[in-house]
């Protein structure tokens, strides 16, 4: 029963909880016309059919959030406005042009949105919190202006009395029609989150950093998803004032934002259709105990909200994975188990695969030492510390160039500067004949520019598979594409680079759960998979046990040689420094001291001052060591 | 404007002033130690203010009421505060700001409810103490003698924290945690409690400018998050995390407030233009005008 087996997976269970959510949705008028006749005295149908009316609307109110929560994972206060302005766009063109309220149904995306734009252009200047606290002053300054302009909005009075077309009169095709026009809005945002702009977005929430390193423009993304949910935001606003016949300002008070993030959280900010389920809880709640007990009512949401983030971060939506684990664990079948990643990857390297991917380049186009980055003059200070005092190096193509230096000596800083992280105060950075000074990471990525981080940096909750996918995908600028399937991209070429990394078998798994030098492993994947030219390693073994060490050093060393890559790298441990380099650059003090060949560079008496007492230049077991 | 018009306008905006700037410095001083954003900072305000009324309201003696609200309002906010940092901050340290935004936040609608299920939903007003209720005359007007001790509570608050950050170990210790929490912690400080000393304080702050408003303003159900946008803009003017921020960021806020009620044109846009003047900051020094930029 494969169908069945199927359906226990989380991703089954979620196909079964939103085809019971649709089907709900499309009986409830018969339903609530049944529920009457069997209990005239407690159910109303037409009442019921009322609710069901703002249950959609406030499904697609929230559904529209999430994209911002869920998938970037932006947190607005500014919804509201939206929805309040979706809602004056309707009452407005009624009242002074005495529009039906359909053209303004179909205008308010368009009005929400633009006002999204320009807003989210402003608030989408600070990031995060400050970002979160911009988009409240937004939606305060739209709430007031709804609030103190009398003569266009009426003020505190708001807009009154809107009569819809004769056929939105009867409940049941009211109700139908919200219905239509919500599926259609969601059924929209389900194609945009499985598209290859949606992975782009999901990128962005895992780790912005790293999404800006395999080439994605934070900012623009960030803007585009802020559009598109206000707008949607604005369908819904324009839906309420078509079935609730008014606008008032208190709609876009910025803790009317409060309802989408309460059933988010409530249905589960992880899942598609989580928050519709989240509205629909919160229309019930909302009309049992919040009629009846208006201030516990508010004691019950915050608890909900404390509840969800102190204990189930899913929601309601993560609490059926729950079932379905209690469930396997009855009939005695244990779910996929936590698969044991601490069996080194790094073992599994078949180098011979990796040339299968990308022809080798052979010994002597490798060797042609054309210039591959060039650095001259580079400066940077912080006040009055001068961190990078006029650098300037040649990194030739295909050599393994090192720079090592004590603490302090402006390495970092210099990596930083190289990857855009930090704009230089002087200076030129030229790449393969380009100049590339002060340009952005997201930029660097297209010409061929990797980065690994001191700190391991992948899509932790995203799988294996899909951070190669996912990266392929920005890096190429497939992007921009709000349609098509994200996850069926890329697919076999993004396999075939984790075999070669020896995380094939792996690829399900959350990137997270990998042991440290799997993900070391599978960042220098990411870094393949971008079309790497230059690979920049900031001290690649940092935080790694000595076997770990040399396993990764074997596979940078490999990939490196097999690929034909070049390497500049900067690192502690001298071990690897002279095992590995072509190249060694000494920095002290935020200059060059010396530079040379690793030989050259161990005997030089200068560079043996500064290392005194710090590190052990001398490697034993080598000519060099001995001699000294 | 006559010379009496501007000056009576300058003075209800300091006394406005006053209390925004005790209510934003908690607010900043949290945010500071403990990078949290407190959204129900708002709400401990509302909290003592309703205490403040309780108390004066049962007591026969206002004057003894009031003095006995000024000690056990904040004392009780101040003890809230250290179970919200206990129960719930502390679990979230570390973790995404999105957590720590909307576990406070849910703390703001737990607050509403339970004053409104404790106090009632009606709003509360209490007279000043007899010693400091009347007028002062100034020439051509009178001004509230209580606005002039609004004003001095807050000098005198003001300078009590410049002492405590600036000349005690537990002043010293938080502004290391502002500086750098990592590097405190491996200092053999015990963080944990000196978040919670931080966070009572701030909370006790909020606590006061709430018993200090009650005799000057009604006490409503809305005032949480009146105050608390009130506090966002300041803090966010001033700089997070600076005392000195919030002192002139309550000052700017303060006199727009009532320079803007002074001219009917403008007194409905008083408000817009706070958060107008709130975004262009934000846009041109994220940090603020007395903040430091984040090092991340």
């Amino acid at each position: 029963m494969p169908a069945l087996t199927r359906l226990r997976t989380p991703e089954g269970m979620r196909w079964v909880a939103a085809g019971l959510l649709v089907v709900v949705a499309f009986t409830l008028p018969p339903l609530a016309g049944l529920l009457e006749t069997i209990l005239p005295d407690t159910i109303s149908a037409n009442f019921t059919l009322i609710l069901g009316t703002s249950a959609l609307v406030l499904a697609l109110w929230s559904v529209s959030y999430n994209l911002m929560l869920g998938y970037t994972g932006m947190v607005s206060f500014a919804h509201a406005a939206y929805y309040g302005i979706g809602a004056y766009t309707v009452a407005l063109l009624y009242q002074d042009l005495h529009w039906s309220v359909l053209p303004g149904l179909v205008l308010s995306p368009l009005v929400a949105g633009l006002v999204g734009l320009v807003t989210g252009f402003i608030s989408l200047r600070a990031v995060r919190l400050y970002f979160s606290l911009l988009t409240l002053a937004i939606s305060q300054v739209c709430f007031v202006i709804a609030f103190e302009w009398y003569s266009f909005t009426g003020g505190d009075n708001g807009i009154h009395g809107i009569s819809p077309p004769d056929f939105l009169l009867n409940p049941t095709v009211q109700y139908y029609f919200v219905g239509a026009v919500v599926s259609v809005c969601l059924l929209t945002m389900f194609l945009l989150v499985r598209s290859p702009f949606g992975a782009a977005l999901l990128a962005i929430r895992e780790n912005r950093l790293r999404a800006a390193a395999v080439g994605l423009n934070v900012k623009r993304y960030e803007l585009a998803v802020f559009t598109v949910s206000a707008a949607f935001a604005g369908v819904a606003g324009a839906l309420f004032a078509i079935y609730d016949l008014q606008a008032f300002p208190q709609l876009m008070y910025w803790t009317e934002s409060a309802h989408p993030v309460v059933m988010t959280l409530l249905g589960g900010s992880g899942t598609f259709l989580g928050p519709a389920l989240g509205a629909a809880v919160y229309t019930g709640l909302q009309n049992s105990i919040g009629r009846t007990f208006p201030a516990q009512f508010d004691i019950v949401l915050g608890a909900i909200v404390l509840g969800v983030v102190l204990v189930a971060p899913g929601g309601l939506g993560s609490a059926l994975d729950g079932i379905r684990r209690l469930a396997a664990r009855r009939s005695g079948s244990r779910g996929p188990a936590k698969q044991d990643s601490e069996g080194d990857a790094l073992v599994r390297i078949d180098v011979s695969k990796i040339l299968a991917i990308r022809p080798a380049k052979s010994q002597a186009e490798r060797s042609s030492g054309g210039t591959l980055l060039r650095v001259e003059g580079l400066s940077k200070r912080f006040g009055g510390l001068k961190a990078v005092d006029g650098v300037s190096l040649d990194v030739l193509e295909g050599r393994r160039h090192a720079v090592i230096g004590p603490n302090g000596a402006g390495k970092s800083t210099l990596f930083n500067l190289l990857t855009g992280q930090i704009r230089p105060d002087a200076g030129k950075v030229v790449f393969g004949g380009v100049d590339i000074t002060g340009r952005r990471p997201h930029q660097l990525s297209r010409f061929g520019i990797g980065r690994a981080f001191q700190i391991t940096n992948i899509f932790p909750k995203l799988t294996v598979l899909q951070n190669l996918q996912y990266s392929m995908l920005a890096h190429r600028g497939d992007t921009v594409r709000p349609f098509g399937i994200a996850d069926r991209r890329y697919r076999d070429e993004a396999m075939q680079l984790l075999e070669a990394v020896g995380l094939g078998p792996a690829f399900a798994l959350q990137a997270g759960l990998l042991s440290h030098g799997d993900q070391r492993a599978l960042e220098l994947a990411i870094s393949l998979a971008l079309g790497t030219r230059l690979l920049l390693l900031d001290e690649p073994t940092a935080g790694m046990s000595p076997y770990e060490t040399k396993r990764a050093m074997e596979l940078v060393n490999g990939v490196v040689a097999q690929q034909g890559l070049t390497l500049l790298f900067c690192e502690h441990d001298m071990d690897i420094v002279f095992g590995i380099a072509d190249v060694v650059t000494v920095m002290h003090q935020g200059r060059v001291l010396a530079e040379g060949t690793p030989e050259a560079i161990r005997s030089n008496p200068e560079v043996q001052r500064i290392y005194l007492g710090d590190v052990e230049l001398d490697a034993p077991q080598t000519e060099a060591g001995a001699r000294a | 404007m006559s010379g009496s018009t501007l000056a009576l306008t300058v003075l209800a905006g300091l006394s406005e002033a006053s209390v925004l700037f005790l209510v934003a410095s908690g607010l900043s001083l949290v945010f500071g130690a403990l990078r949290v954003i407190n959204m129900a900072h708002g709400s401990l305000y509302m909290v003592a203010a309703f205490i403040t009324t309780a108390i004066v309201q049962f007591l026969a003696q206002p004057a003894i009421g009031f003095l006995l609200a000024l000690v056990i309002a904040p004392a009780v906010v101040a003890l809230i505060g250290a179970l919200i940092e206990v129960l719930v901050l502390r679990r979230l340290y570390g973790r995404e700001h999105l957590l720590q935004l909307l576990a406070t936040f849910a703390l703001t609608l737990v607050f509403a409810g339970g004053v409104r299920i404790i106090f009632g939903s009606y709003n509360r007003s209490i007279r000043p103490p007899e010693l400091l209720s009347g007028g002062v005359s100034l020439g051509s007007f009178i001004f509230p003698t209580y606005k002039f001790f609004l004003m001095f509570a807050a000098l005198v608050v003001a300078a009590a924290l410049y002492v405590l950050l600036y000349r005690t170990t537990l002043g010293r210790n938080i502004r290391a945690a502002v500086a750098d929490p990592e590097l405190l912690n491996a200092s053999g400080v015990n963080v944990a409690r000196l978040f919670t000393t931080v966070f009572m304080i701030g909370a006790g702050l909020a606590a006061l400018g709430g018993v200090l408003v009650s005799p000057d303003q009604a006490v409503t159900g809305g005032m949480d998050t009146d105050v608390l946008v009130a506090a966002f803009a300041i803090s966010v003017i001033g700089g997070l995390g600076s005392l000195m921020g919030s002192f002139v960021g309550a000052l700017i806020v303060g006199l727009a407030t009532s320079f803007g009620i002074l001219f009917p044109q403008t007194s409905r846009w008083s408000l817009a233009f706070i958060f107008v003047l709130m975004a262009v900051v934000l846009m041109l020094r994220p940090w603020g005008l007395f903040g430091r930029p984040e090092a991340t």
